[in-house]
């Protein structure tokens, strides 16, 4: 993806002064949400649009914190599945003045792209299949299968709160043994 | 991701932690987290070396999942641990390898799971049970003690059911029930017109109570539109009707009309077709679902048509010169 709105902007607009000095952790925000490092860049690249399109009102008092409120805004959007239609996006764009590479930002990014080798894709079942069962079984449902904390601890006839240290705990472990 | 990370230091832990309080939502968590990575570079690498590596996991899950499906089938006491509940019918072998949390069997809670246009979603249930959801469905779940019941709204499923003789799973869709025992068969409920395939096992379809059943076997295909006394059974392909799991749409002289309206549900940017007559037309083949105007090229391939963007999404006509 084209980082063509990576420069400073010209003029005072605090909320766009404040996003360009957190967009790094902007991305990290909607990577946790998400998930994805590259559905994260195309979430910053959304809220952008949103920030520089924005009607002037005034200052704004807490531009982080508004940042944020936008951040989570886009995420429940995206969640309740309000796909703009493919040609309001076109025109949208074209009006802002930008390209973002044809892509559609609901979609993943392709399996075979991001998993560099067999070997590395290898160590990855293995780590994963290593894991204790019921923290695996946990780690499997949610970051897998797509279950929610809730869904995954009725699934399971556990506490939510079991399922967060399952999975923050699977995290842990997955990082210390797969981190390059 | 830079540098080497310190596998040990707790940072990793607290970023661990980060990630799995953020799925709550809230702003206030959103500015927190904010301000745990500003506090300190070591907080962003952290952060930044988990996920890394859960964004890998994420691109690789359909490879993860298809290798769990091979550990489920092969019948591996390794955690052992997992036969500690003891399940009365444990003679149900398919249920081997995924417990069954004593709760969910005392108080049956009714799971609402949906799939949008263009996304699919396997489940795995308590019961062992597996559900392959196809695009734009959605259904009921309840795992009750005397029987697992799904209700079907809108929407197409394989289910490949876990054996368990004491706790029939019955699908209801529309006027009719599905009855299984164990078994791996598809259930398509798209508007009012209902299909049942088997692949293995045998299905009970039945109106009512004591509406009449038909019996399915494998390789049977069972039609029936909500309202009519009238069922069909036909012999069917269940590896062609099947083929939505992988990608692919199988037609035998099916009309247009019908392929544009699976396709719909596949691609968000909507298809039309210019008039009734070019509807009606007899379609047959195999579409690979990948992008859309590959697939229109391919769908071109198989009859004749000519793709035109218009105002509300694609229109399909027959191309210029023919009539």
């Amino acid at each position: 993806m084209p980082e063509i709105h990576d420069r400073p902007p010209d003029g005072g607009d605090a909320l766009l002064h404040a996003y360009f000095e957190r967009r790094a952790n902007l991305v990290r925000f909607f990577a946790a949400r998400t998930g994805s490092l590259a559905a994260a860049e195309d979430l910053a690249q959304d809220l952008y649009l949103k920030v520089a399109g924005r009607e002037a009102e005034g200052e704004v008092q807490s531009p982080v914190a508004m940042l944020y409120r936008m951040a989570t805004n886009l995420l429940l959007d995206r969640a309740r599945g309000e796909r703009r239609s493919a040609a309001r996006d076109g025109a949208w764009r074209e009006a802002t003045g930008s390209a973002v590479g044809g892509e559609d930002l609901a979609q993943e990014p392709p399996a075979d792209e991001a998993v560099a080798s067999r070997q590395r894709l290898r160590q990855l079942v293995e780590a994963v299949g290593e894991l204790p069962p019921q923290m695996q079984r946990a780690f499997r449902l949610h970051k897998l299968e797509g279950f929610s904390h809730a869904e995954t601890a009725r699934a399971m006839g556990v506490s939510v709160k079991a399922v967060e240290k399952h999975i923050s705990g699977a995290l842990k472990a997955l990082t210390r043994r797969l981190a390059r | 991701m830079t540098g080497a990370i310190d596998r040990n230091d707790a940072r990793l832990e607290e970023a661990s932690e980060w990630i799995v309080r953020l799925q709550r939502g809230g702003e206030a968590e959103a500015l927190a987290f904010d301000a745990w990575l500003q506090s300190s570079e070591a907080n962003r690498q952290a952060f930044d070396s988990v996920m890394g590596v859960l964004d890998e996991i994420g691109s690789a899950a359909p490879q993860l999942r298809a290798e769990d499906a091979v550990q489920r089938r092969r019948p591996e006491p390794r955690f052992s641990r997992r036969f500690y509940l003891g399940l009365g019918g444990l003679a149900a072998a398919a249920a081997v390898a995924v417990a069954v949390a004593p709760q969910a069997l005392l108080a049956p809670a009714t799971e609402t799971y949906t799939t949008a246009v263009g996304h699919k979603r396997t489940l795995s249930l308590a019961d062992g049970s597996i559900v392959e959801m196809n695009v734009a469905s959605r259904m009921e779940v309840t795992l009750a003690r005397k029987e697992r019941r799904v209700v079907m709204g809108e929407g197409e499923a394989v289910f490949d059911v876990a054996h368990d003789a004491r706790r029939p799973f019955l699908i209801h869709a529309g006027d009719r029930t599905v009855r299984v025992v164990g078994t791996r068969f598809d259930v398509r409920h798209r508007g009012d017109q209902l299909s049942v395939t088997v692949a293995e096992g045998l299905v009970e379809v039945r109106s009512g109570e004591k509406g009449r059943t038909f019996r399915l076997r494998p390789g049977q295909r069972l039609d029936h539109r909500a309202g009519s006394a009238q069922v069909q059974v036909a012999q069917a392909s269940p590896e062609e009707v099947f083929g939505w799991r992988v990608g692919r749409l199988v037609y035998r002289d099916r009309p247009l009309r019908e392929v544009v309206a699976d396709l719909n549900l596949h691609f968000p940017q909507p298809l039309r077709v210019e008039d009734e007559r070019l509807a009606s037309t007899r379609v047959s083949g195999v579409l690979v679902l990948d992008d859309q105007p590959a697939v229109i090229r391919r769908l071109g391939l198989l009859t004749p048509i000519s793709a035109v963007p218009s105002e509300r999404g694609i229109l399909l006509r027959r191309p210029a010169g023919t009539k």
